[in-house]
């Protein structure tokens, strides 16, 4: 069976005028303007099987944005070919538009004036959707999303938490085939990102919408995602599980010792005693607590957790989730090769 | 073509409800229009008062002139407004993204978002100017002179669109196009008063290249004169088809340019 999202070596160019500095700069650079080519997304190949979430992720600036224009159809890849749901988006916009649903976390595509209740109405309108389904819509919508509170009023006074929730329901209300969200729980609260995961988990379950999500927030990685994509320069850096990439770049785990006494840290001297260096394994006091961050490739938490306590007396202990975040920091820094 | 005409409805109600929304706003500039209009109006009376004859064109012809320049540009003014955004600030955003993941054409869309009501203006002092001017004159007419004066005035208003939407999509490649158009509305000036009353170069200008001259003056003069319908009416009719043919090609390379906003 085909994949659900087919993108083969996409490539984006874009022209940069460099200005020097100040106003001076400026009128230079109108007459003799020195260009440049940025490669924004060079040379990018993925797929997307039906049904799955992927998630999009890579340091501000990597082409994330792009690559997802690229997809939607808002902008032209300057070579390479994506396929989506059978379509070429650059070349059947209408038709394909038709079956996909995109946000922007930092950009409404709501009418700023209107109620949303009206924005919902002209959607229905633009999409075709007709009026039973539109009824069975809103409610399913309502009930995932909570529009209800705030459904009577003006987009420009909800919050962000209730813009986001009703820019997801507004690109979901032609049941589309492929959702494309761009950042979408971008500067919200725990309690609406958990409203929003959820949403997209139910669609992603209950109608089989293959989603692609782009996000700085590891949480909606490891809470939504089976795969990621990670580019960095325009470049793809790692295809995979999440299994995978913790496997690959090693799992890194933190354990936090609440030691009787405080002082006693100095006793411990984990380079040593495994001889470690500071890159793989970070010890340091935090008031009473002695946190120890290893990478357990090196080193497994069993050996870290009889050494303290053979050291050291101990009140309490902590051992912290699977630090995904770390070995993409990592990444970003490219402490890591790959 | 059905099911566009009731979307460019349900956009306009929806643009009106937007206006209404904001009632002191609307109230003002609803007081503001008018002000306008009424000077604009007294103007038009002073300088006309000084000129009583232009070249072998009568004050009640050169004021149907006027009107009828006013008639397309009043009816575009009223429902493509929304282009003028597209030259200052929807490319240059980014915010066209918005239209282009929507099933539906995105000049169509951009265009029926907005619905400008002060045009309305334009429409008051259209009507003084011709219900002054119209009953001075010995017009000719026929069974056909209404149907003809509809043609043209869909032909001539689609020269204006054409022309704005021509200007509006350089911002697909330079991200601003709005001083464009502003200086595309400027040259239409030229179009309000009988094109014999300028030099050579303006006249080929103003007829072949930006054919402004067929949104009032040609149409205008058959129907003053009932002289040459071919090249007057049948003139408009061809500028208005080309120059929109030429504005949906302009458009479409502009899409393909479009380089969106970081974000």
């Amino acid at each position: 069976m085909e994949s659900m999202i087919y993108a083969e070596n996409l490539r984006k160019e874009f022209k940069k005028i460099i200005k020097e500095p100040g106003l001076k700069g400026s009128v230079k650079s109108l007459f003799h303007p020195k260009k440049e080519i940025v490669k924004a997304v060079d040379g990018i190949s993925f797929e997307v099987p039906k049904g799955e979430i992927l998630g999009f992720i890579g340091p501000n600036g990597a082409g994330k944005s792009t690559v997802i224009k690229m997809l939607t159809g808002i902008l032209m890849p300057t070579s390479g070919m994506c396929r989506i749901n059978g379509k070429i988006p650059q070349e059947d916009r209408k038709n394909y538009v038709r079956e996909i649903g995109v946000v922007f976390g930092q950009r409404t595509q709501l009418w700023w004036d209107l109620a949303l209740r009206e924005t919902y109405a002209v959607l229905k309108e633009i999409y075709q959707v007709p009026d039973d389904q539109y009824q069975k819509r809103m409610a399913f919508l309502n009930e995932v999303l909570e529009l209800d509170s705030f459904i009577t009023s003006p987009v420009r006074t909800l919050s962000l938490g209730q813009r986001m929730r009703a820019d997801i329901a507004a690109s979901l209300l032609h049941s589309p085939k492929v959702l494309f969200l761009d950042e979408p729980t971008i500067g919200l609260d725990v309690v609406v990102k958990d409203n929003i995961r959820n949403a997209i988990m139910k669609i992603n379950k209950e109608e089989g919408t293959t989603v692609i999500l782009t996000t700085h927030d590891l949480a909606d990685i490891e809470l939504l995602c089976e795969r990621i994509v990670m580019i960095d320069k325009g470049k793809k850096v790692f295809d995979g599980g999440l299994s995978e990439l913790k496997r690959n770049f090693g799992d890194v785990r933190t354990l936090e010792f609440e030691l009787v006494n405080a002082p006693d840290f100095k006793l411990l001297d984990y380079h040593r005693r495994f001889h470690l260096t500071e890159d793989e394994l970070s010890a340091e006091r935090d008031g009473s607590l002695a946190r120890v961050r290893f990478d357990t490739a090196e080193v497994s938490v069993e050996d870290v957790i009889s050494y303290t306590l053979s050291t050291v007396h101990v009140k309490d202990l902590n051992i912290k989730g699977v630090e995904i975040e770390e070995i993409i920091k990592r990444l970003y820094r490219r402490e890591v090769s790959l | 073509m059905k099911r566009y005409l009731r979307l460019h409805r349900i956009f306009v109600v929806q643009y009106l409800k937007k206006l209404m929304e904001y009632k002191v706003d609307f109230l003002l500039g609803a007081i503001g229009l008018l002000i306008t209009q009424a000077i604009q109006i007294l103007f038009l009376g002073i300088i006309f008062s000084q000129i009583p004859s232009l070249i072998g064109y009568t004050f009640p012809q050169i004021l149907f002139i006027y009107g009828f320049s006013l008639i397309p540009k009043s009816l575009d003014h009223l429902l493509t407004d929304n282009l003028w955004m597209v030259g200052y600030r929807i490319v240059r955003k980014g915010e066209f993204d918005k239209y282009l993941t929507r099933p539906i054409n995105t000049l169509f869309h951009v265009i029926s978002e907005n619905f400008c009501v002060d045009a309305f203006g334009e429409m008051l002092s259209c009507i003084l100017l011709l219900g002054y001017s119209v009953p001075q004159l010995d017009l000719p007419f026929h069974w056909y002179t209404i149907p003809l004066a509809l043609v043209a005035v869909v032909f001539a208003t689609l020269i204006y669109t054409s022309l704005k939407i021509m200007t509006a999509a350089i911002a697909f490649w330079t991200k601003a196009s709005g001083h464009i158009i502003h200086m595309l509305y400027m040259v239409n000036d030229f179009s309000k008063y009988p094109v014999t009353i300028y030099n050579k170069a303006v006249q080929t200008i103003i007829t072949y290249v930006i054919p402004f001259a067929f949104t009032a003056y040609f149409p205008a003069s058959y129907f003053l004169t009932g002289k040459d319908p071919l090249f007057c009416i049948g003139g408009t009719v061809i500028a208005g088809t080309v120059m929109f043919t030429l504005a949906v090609f302009v458009w479409n390379r502009g899409l393909r340019a479009y380089e969106s906003a970081g974000s």
